[in-house]
């Protein structure tokens, strides 16, 4: 964390300055830890902005990709499943640092932190999103398309007024499981210093010279936000289910 | 001497380094998912009760949470743990708990016959698990235990952060000293590719050894 | 007669929610008899012969072993389920061993034989209902439905059972299938060994049970020779339940 160090050190002076002298006092510095709460709890913004963020990229890259898979040539479908592969095959970390330090300086741009984990968050979830929605619309029956062809619809016609609505339904389950799998990735964002949960938390706790506390708050917090999402996430499912219609697949 | 000449010898004992933790963290998670998956559906209240308690905590934390707790957090306890160990034990816990939800799934999805028979001939509760029901469930879960292995190959990377010398640790340094980023992430993500590609085929073909003709098919 | 009484139930009684399965069932079975119990669906044969060897749990009411209850709390049940055998409608074969292998575990893991004494009786087994060498290595989604409950007949046999407790044995086989099983049956029940069925097969109880016991609404209403009880059925609901499964079955005298 090499550009992190100063910020670190920043932070830490920043800190220390609004802090009452505490000298390794473990039990004044966990009274202490009340008030940074809030500190740490602002970086679910951040947090979300990278999940909300890398999310929404995913869903634009990842369903023409899926679509891509399911009706495209065998040339598109190579191009895509490198892709993926890449994407998918690579951990996190060392595509946050490879975009971070080599890709996008190298293509000229200077990218913030926050900025580049969206994308490379959005990059990545776009891969994971392709496979989802791949499964979901190969799970939606044949006929489907052939009773859109035979009213004269035209391929792409019968692919976004009949089969996307219901793949995209089907989709929900395995997208609500993606948004849970984002929120946890995004606190390994810290790595580049965006200041979301993970990042404030370990300011915090090195200033305190306390750990234990601070990170079993963060892991509780994230606890958390996993499961509020994936409550509103499974109201929304419910809210759209075509009455009848039960999609077994499952 | 080149940046590959002092860069690949570096990495290479990083992979090692990586390699001796997945030799061990892959299959004490496998070991972990289980018994937890058992305990949750046959134990008594209190042993499901935990073994739930820990499947939340450690699906919900994430694995960089789960690494700072057990070196940095521990600490504060007196409790410390080596790099290494730290990181091998936040495996173990994060996929062992993702495991067991498919141990899980995989030991309701048997159908209630086979219990029923193993009954009917004397079998007592843990006879029945034991030889019946576990043999089945574990090679249904077979292709969700994999799924989360090649995941612990990919998050093994995160190791570097209580500060295990592995993969992406030297990888970093060297671009820190050397300033080469694409030079090296790249190797290091070819690297991974390979890894993880070798060990979706590997795992393939386990699952094809182990096949039971007319297993698949639940309910049946 | 002077045969020993094997299997005893007494006053036995179940009820799902509000609904009284079993009101008040009185039998017992002597060594070497095969009896037949027959009645319409929803009467509660398959939930009584579940309660003879207590894979459900009877609200009310006793069942013997030989001489040991088997509704006392303090008997080992896993203990006496060696010595019942039970045939399932579903099979129940398990799916993840050979033919071979489902009849042996009992022996090793349960009766802890010896392997070469649990492979002999389990080949012995196998034989007697006539599955050969050549399915023995096959696992179970390998089988035809037939094979199938020939081999989970054999499972019960090969633990050297006081009686097999038979639930419907040929109702899941398509009909080709379901000869081959009954004629099993059938020499098992010559050779003596004491059975209770479950089952529709009007032919077979007429062909070698001793006891036909009719079971309508949770009791059993009326028993007797086979011929006497489906021919010259002294109720009027005995006597539209054959007539019908005669029209069904084509059964003649």
């Amino acid at each position: 964390m090499e550009n992190n160090t100063s910020c670190l050190n920043q932070k830490l002076i920043f800190l220390k300055e609004i802090t009452i002298s505490v000298d390794g006092d473990s039990m004044a510095a966990e009274a202490l830890f009340i008030n940074y709460v809030p500190y740490i709890i602002e970086g679910a913004l951040w947090t979300f902005g990278l999940v909300g963020g890398g999310l929404g990229l995913g869903f634009l890259i990842g369903l023409p990709i899926a679509i891509g898979q399911v009706y495209g040539g065998r040339v598109v479908k190579l191009i895509l499943d490198v892709y993926v592969w890449f994407f998918r095959g690579v951990p996190l970390i060392v595509q946050l640092f490879l975009f971070y330090w080599g890709v996008f300086p190298a293509m000229g741009f200077k990218l913030s932190a926050l900025v580049t984990s969206i994308m490379v968050l959005g990059f990545r979830s776009g891969a994971y999103q392709s496979q989802i929605f791949r499964g979901a619309i190969e799970s939606v029956d044949e006929g489907q398309l052939l009773a859109a062809r035979s009213i004269g619809m035209t391929k792409t016609q019968s692919i976004i007024h009949i089969v996307l609505p219901q793949a995209l339904r089907i989709a929900i389950p395995g997208w609500t499981n993606e948004y849970a799998i984002l929120l946890k990735d995004s606190a390994i964002c810290f790595a580049l210093g965006v200041m979301e949960i993970l990042t404030r938390t370990r300011y915090v706790a090195v200033s305190l010279g306390l750990y234990f506390l601070p990170y079993l708050f963060a892991g509780i917090l994230f606890i958390i936000l996993t499961y509020g999402g994936t409550k509103i996430f499974n109201i929304i499912y419910e809210k759209v289910q075509i009455p009848g219609l039960v999609k077994g697949g499952m | 001497m080149t940046f590959w000449e002092e860069f690949l010898p570096a990495l290479m004992s990083g992979v090692a380094t990586t390699l001796k933790m997945l030799a061990i963290a892959m299959p004490a998670s496998v070991a972990l998912g289980i018994l937890l998956g058992t305990l949750r559906v046959y134990g008594d209240r209190i042993s499901s009760t935990v073994a739930t308690a820990i499947v939340v905590t450690f699906r919900g934390f994430p694995l960089m949470v789960t690494l700072l707790i057990l070196f940095f957090g521990l600490a504060d306890f007196k409790i410390y743990l080596t790099p290494y160990w730290a990181a091998v034990l936040g495996f173990i816990l994060c996929s062992g708990s993702y495991q067991s939800e498919y141990v899980r799934g995989a030991i309701r999805s048997i159908d209630i016959g086979q219990s029923l028979a193993a009954r009917a001939i004397g079998m007592t509760k843990l006879q029945e698990v034991l030889y019946i029901i576990l043999p089945q469930a574990i090679r249904r879960a077979l292709p969700g235990i994999s799924n989360e292995l090649i995941y612990m190959i990919k998050y093994s990377s995160l190791a570097f952060v209580v500060g295990v010398q592995e993969m992406f640790a030297i990888s970093k340094s060297f671009n820190y000293r050397y300033f080469r980023p694409i030079e090296t992430f790249m190797t290091l993500a070819i690297i991974y590719l390979i890894m993880t590609t070798v060990a979706t085929v590997g795992f393939k073909w386990l699952e094809n050894k182990l096949r039971i003709p007319g297993l698949e098919i639940s309910g049946r | 007669m002077g045969k020993e009484v094997v299997l005893r139930a007494e006053d036995i009684h179940k009820s799902y929610g509000r609904l009284r399965v079993l009101r008040g069932v009185t039998f017992d079975i002597r060594r070497g008899e095969t009896k037949v119990i027959a009645g319409p669906s929803g009467a509660g044969k398959s939930t009584l012969l579940r309660c003879l060897n207590l894979l459900t749990m009877p609200d009310k009411g006793k069942v013997w072993l030989e001489d040991v209850e088997l509704t006392n709390p303090s008997v080992d049940i896993n203990k006496m389920r060696q010595r019942i055998g039970f045939v399932f409608q579903e099979f129940n074969l398990f799916h993840h061993l050979t033919a071979l292998d489902n009849v042996m575990i009992g022996l090793t893991k349960v009766k802890k034989l010896p392997k070469e004494e649990a492979l002999r009786r389990a080949k012995e087994a196998l034989l007697t209902v006539h599955i050969t060498e050549d399915l023995w290595h096959k696992y179970p989604a390998q089988l035809s439905g037939g094979q199938k409950q020939r081999v989970a007949i054999a499972r019960a046999l090969a633990m050297n059972p006081l009686i097999i407790l038979y639930d419907e044995p040929t109702s899941a086989l398509d009909p080709q299938l379901v000869g081959e099983v009954l004629q099993v049956m059938k020499e098992l029940a010559r050779k003596g060994v004491t059975g209770l069925v479950v089952t529709h097969e009007i032919g077979f109880a007429l062909e070698v049970a001793d006891e036909i016991m009719f079971m309508y609404d949770g009791i059993i209403l009326e028993k007797g020779p086979p011929n006497e009880v489906v021919f010259s059925p002294k109720h009027e609901a005995t006597k539209k339940f054959f007539e019908k499964i005669g029209r069904l079955y084509g059964e003649r005298r």
